[in-house]
């Protein structure tokens, strides 16, 4: 009886499975992790990115595979002669999901939502140089800013544009979007999925090819390779390479691969011992053994890296610039000698909760108690972690950062004395000139000299010791053409793919 | 033949027991390798000669992170139980031995104790506490000091009545000489089963808990953990996965046995029930 | 009957009064300051936003006011706002109910069907070989950890039959077949340890009522075997089954925690554990009070029936 029940269901399965994958252009996309919230300027988590960021809300600029700025709702700008006024050109008939069109005063009232006091975003450190935001015409803003800016353009591309309406409105974003992106937000079943439709009325005629995007929230790394293998999801972005491996050469599957901007890193609290001492800073450096953290947590899939990503082809230095990424315990054990700490150096180290971070961090444990140190290592959830962080009540701590298509993005608030993100404390007289100097700049050699200098001091005593850099994979059905996966893990190119 | 079978049973499940156990306890002197040595080029490796159960995903040794494992495992789950078994023990004792109002406000607390669903409580106390393995070990012995209060009272009360208690009251022997001396061991059987079963489901918590995350963390070994790393990178080494479950099925297992035949052995009215 | 049953009810009332109590003190004894953690989840905080929080949160008062408000808004079904989705919490809990519901209820009903067929064989063959044979296996059955027979069966799956395995959740209203499709393996998986306790069950009362007297008399009437045993001995066999029901119930929760992170199913373990993941304490604490309130009504009712079926307990 129960046999015939059984097989009754998995017929019926068999046949429920045809029709959907007949019917429907709907690509179904296997996700980790949930999104928190969908406001576009409170957001900064890879789950929440991933959905919102050029699917649902676009900026005045886009940034490609190739990580080149491109336009976007801005169809053309310029910029004066001392640097500091943008005039953006804005693309016509452009509508928001809602109906309404998208003007200047959108834009304005996006900028003004992002910087206020009461939104608290955390992107508005990207937009600290604009000073003010003017609506010219309907279809030309103007941005006044403090002090030149070389990373503005890049800045705007995440910097959402949002109807004028919501710009007092804090709340109503979070769980309803509205931007003006190739796909509309339809419905958000928390831990369940999030569907998006195709925005009938989208600028960009014949865009997008598919009729929606459903994220299925799916934890289990298993599970969700299970649904790529038997054709239940079509795409599983922004993978590691453990899961790459595991999906590779299976029937129906194919990979894409592309260098990561996000990069592992340790973060050392400089406003206490032992990390106060450079010296002990540039022991850890000698103590780690990238290419092995490679191997052990990438699978092979990744590169050692310098404080830029090596897919920033035009500031990246080689890694063979840092003579402190030679792998040299004894060297390590040398300058705490020379350091006067007592060894072994018994320090703890917080580590964010994901897998890679967890393998990362056992095996940097490994290798510094190799070299003087004695590491412990305290794992917590995701909210206490980023409190610790903030509040820079840690002596150590193992994560892994977005990285930025700037330098002036990623280094100016990092390194900076008093930066939003300097939760390490670090403040270097010779660094803060540098970062100053470099981000007015507007002749990209200059600016490319500032920034090896600061590569170079950064990378044996900054405050963070960088790991490494991953491929980062995205694993697909076969029958989906025209996607690609993109460094800073935006899933804006599934406007023009097709299934 | 019949109660041959039984004794067979507690033999076995005896037996089962005392290897595990024997294998936590001298896990650094048998097992082959330093648990937290990791060795890349190995890693995700199945069987060998060299790892009779393979290697996880940092090379390190299966069978050496299994029977630490069982140390974490037993440490947590004996611990919790056994403060448990004292503290709801005593509950439940004093309870009976006192009756009137001490009696009804230690039940009622015991009953609001055990109206929590065990996984729940314990997600709720290391909400609290933050996920460690001894906030699981707190959590699992919150959870089950009521099941010992609610034990021990029902039939401590009935001894109480007892003629023997009676007598011993009437040559003036204390209270706490009454409790321990002459009621404690006559329920040692039924305290003998229930930690032996509550053991065994002990080590499912414990293991369900480092699973999710919110017990033990790396890198101290844990079979919760291990199946949780290992389940990672299932299509390229299911191994460590694997024998990380068969780990956790054999300890508890092993437990509930032994208090099943237990009981069977020192109670057979009970034959059979769960 | 009905002074058995207002006592119970009183219990009842005197068990949900101390469960609110330690689920609102969680929130108290959290190290340091419970909102400043909360907000750890987001990146930046502002005084006003603290304020508002501490405000939402009713840190402020008097811890007996606090508590009274929020008993007296939680009994109006008003558990606030969820700290990141502005969505009511009540909703939120409403939402991820029905799943973890229905898996219970599949995976309940799955192993206590099948536990009565299955206890009355172990009892007919009770004392062989085959007898201790099925009793280590409900054993094994009842220790084996849900969450790896899960992933163990999804790996199976995906080597031999990879075309079958449907992942995820749908609602039942939108699509049953793929709805029974998906929840097969999450509750069988469940369902394995109902199934080795209940029939444990079954087979002891089977045992304990076929060597009672009436059923020596049914015997001895002449009725047929088959009916002695499942019209009188399995009746017996209700009353500690009824009871057991209950205990399984907060059992279930516990596993369903577990399993629906493995099978991807929306329900109240993926909310608690996303959740704690963020330090929402508000969530945690609703979620917590009504899956336990659920579970302390559920063996309320389980008591109720018993005192209906057992005349014993009426007098």
């Amino acid at each position: 009886m129960f046999r015939s029940m059984l097989r009754g269901v998995v017929g019926a399965g068999f046949m429920a499975a045809a029709l959907t994958t007949a019917s429907a252009q709907v690509l179904e996309i296997g996700a980790d992790n949930g999104p928190t919230g969908l406001d576009p300027h409170l957001i900064t988590a890879f789950p929440s990115f991933m959905v919102v960021n050029g699917n649902i809300y676009e900026g005045l600029t886009a940034i490609d595979k190739d990580l080149k700025i491109i336009p976007s709702l801005a169809e053309s700008w310029t910029v004066s002669e001392d640097g500091k006024t943008y005039t953006f050109k804005l693309r016509s008939g452009v509508k928001f999901h809602d109906g309404s069109p998208m003007e200047a005063a959108d834009v304005v009232a996006s900028v003004k939502r992002l910087l206020s006091k009461d939104m608290a975003s955390p992107l508005a450190s990207r937009l600290s140089a604009v000073e003010s935001a003017n609506a010219v015409d309907a279809q030309t803003v103007e941005l006044k800013l403090k002090e030149p800016s070389a990373a503005l353009l890049s800045s705007l591309s995440v910097i959402a544009i949002v109807p004028r309406a919501m710009e007092t409105n804090k709340d109503a974003l979070q769980k309803t979007p509205v931007g003006t992106g190739p796909f509309k937000f339809q419905e958000w079943q928390p831990n369940g999925y999030i569907l998006l439709a195709k925005n009938e009325a989208y600028w960009d005629k014949g865009l997008p090819k598919l009729s929606g995007l459903k994220f299925n929230i799916v934890p289990e790394s298993a599970t969700r390779q299970v649904g790529l293998t038997n054709g239940q999801y079509a795409l599983l972005p922004n993978i590691d390479a453990a899961t790459a491996l595991q999906l590779k050469g299976r029937p129906n599957v194919k990979l894409a691969e592309t260098m990561d901007l996000a990069y592992t890193l340790i973060g050392m609290n400089v406003s206490k011992p032992p990390f106060d001492n450079p010296k002990v800073r540039e022991a850890v450096n000698y103590a780690i053994n990238r290419q092995e953290i490679v191997e052990a947590a990438l699978f092979g899939a990744g590169v050692p890296g310098g404080p830029l990503s090596p897919a920033l082809k035009s500031w990246a230095l080689d890694v063979k610039e840092f003579g402190c990424y030679a792998h040299d315990p004894a060297r390590a054990q040398a300058l705490l000698k020379e350091a006067g700490v007592a060894m072994p150096v018994a320090v703890s180290m917080k580590v964010l909760p994901r897998q890679d971070i967890k393998d990362v961090a056992q095996v940097v444990q490994e290798q510094l108690n190799k070299a003087g140190f004695k590491v412990e290592l305290i794992n917590q959830e995701q909210g206490q972690f980023i409190q610790d962080w903030r509040n820079s009540n840690f002596d150590m701590f193992a994560s892994i950062n977005a990285g930025q298509p700037d330098p002036d993005e990623y280094f100016y608030r990092t390194f900076r004395t008093g930066g939003s993100t300097n939760v390490f404390k670090y403040s270097d007289a010779e660094i803060d000139s540098l970062l100053d100097k470099a981000r007015t700049l507007s002749d990209q050699g200059e600016r490319k000299r500032a920034y090896d200098q600061v590569q170079k001091k950064l990378a044996c005593t900054g405050p963070v010791a960088h790991l490494t850099y991953g491929t980062l994979f995205s694993a697909m059905n076969d029958k989906l053409k025209g996607y690609d996966v993109v460094p800073n893990r935006s899933l804006m190119m599934l406007r023009s793919a097709s299934y | 033949m019949k109660s041959l079978a039984k004794n067979k049973l507690l033999t076995f499940a005896v037996l089962l027991v005392a290897i595990q156990l024997i294998l936590a306890i001298g896990a650094p002197l048998i097992a082959p390798y330093d648990p937290m040595t990791q060795s890349v080029a190995r890693r995700l490796r199945g069987p060998s000669d060299l790892n009779w159960l393979g290697t996880d995903q940092l090379g390190r040794d299966v069978l050496t992170r299994i029977l630490y494992g069982y140390r974490t495992s037993l440490i947590a789950c004996v611990l919790a139980v056994g403060v448990a078994l004292l503290a709801g023990g005593a509950l439940g004792l004093f309870a009976a031995y006192y009756r009137g109002w001490l009696d009804r406000i230690i039940m009622r607390i015991m009953d609001v104790l055990f109206a929590f669903p065990v996984m729940l409580l314990a997600i709720g106390i290391i909400a609290v506490l933050g996920p460690h393995t001894y906030s699981a070990a707190v959590a699992i012995a919150v959870v089950y000091t009521p099941i010992f209060a609610r034990l021990l009272r029902g039939p401590a009360l009935v001894l109480c009545e007892s003629e023997f208690v009676a007598g011993a009251r009437a040559i003036g022997s204390s209270d706490a000489r009454i409790i321990f001396l002459h009621i404690l061991p006559n329920l040692a059987s039924v305290i003998l089963v229930q930690t032996s079963l509550l053991l065994s489901a002990a080590i499912l918590v414990e293991a369900s808990l480092s699973f999710l995350g919110l017990g033990t963390q790396p890198p101290t070994p844990s079979l919760g953990l291990m199946l949780s790393e290992g389940r990672n990178f299932l299509m390229l080494s299911p191994w460590s996965a694997i024998f990380a479950g068969f780990a956790i099925l054999f300890l508890s297992f092993g437990f509930n046995l032994l208090g099943d035949a237990l009981r069977d052995t020192l109670d057979p009215r009970l034959r059979g029930q769960p | 009957m009905s002074r058995v049953l207002l006592a119970r009810l009183i219990d009842l009332v005197i068990v949900l009064f101390g469960v609110s109590i330690i689920v609102f003190l969680m929130i108290r004894l959290i190290p340091g300051d419970a909102v400043a953690i909360m907000l750890g989840a987001n990146t930046e905080i502002t005084p006003e936003r603290m304020a508002e929080l501490n405000r939402r949160v009713g840190l402020d008062r008097p811890v007996i006011e606090q508590y009274l408000l929020w008993a007296g808004a939680a009994l109006r079904g008003d558990f606030g706002t969820s700290l990141w989705t502005g969505r009511p919490v009540a909703t939120e809990i409403l939402i991820h109910l029905w799943p973890t519901l229905e898996l219970t209820a599949l995976a309940l009903t799955m192993g206590a069907v099948l536990a009565v067929p299955v206890g009355c064989l172990m009892a007919q063959t009770r004392g062989g070989v085959a007898d201790v044979a099925m009793r280590i296996g409900a054993i094994a059955g009842l220790t084996i950890p849900s969450f790896w027979l899960g992933i163990v069966m999804i790996l199976l799956l995906s080597a031999w039959a990879p075309s079958f395995a449907s992942l995820g959740y749908v609602p039942f209203s939108e699509d049953p077949l793929g709805n029974l499709q998906r929840m097969l393996l999450p509750s069988v998986a469940l369902a394995l340890p109902i199934l080795a306790n209940l029939s444990r069950l079954v087979r002891s009362a089977m045992l304990d009522a076929l060597g009672q007297d009436y059923i020596r008399t049914a015997r001895a009437k002449g009725l047929p075997e088959r009916r002695v045993v499942y019209k009188h001995a399995l009746r017996n066999a209700l009353i500690p089954f009824l009871t057991s029901v209950g205990i399984m119930t907060g059992y279930l929760l516990g596993g369903a925690i577990v399993v629906e992170q493995v099978f991807a199913i929306p329900g109240l373990g993926r909310l608690i554990l996303g959740a704690i993941a963020e330090r929402n304490y508000p969530l945690i604490q609703a979620t917590i009070l009504v899956v336990t309130a659920g579970f302390v009504l559920v063996n309320f009712l389980v008591d109720f029936l018993y005192i209906l079926v057992d005349p014993r307990v009426r007098a």
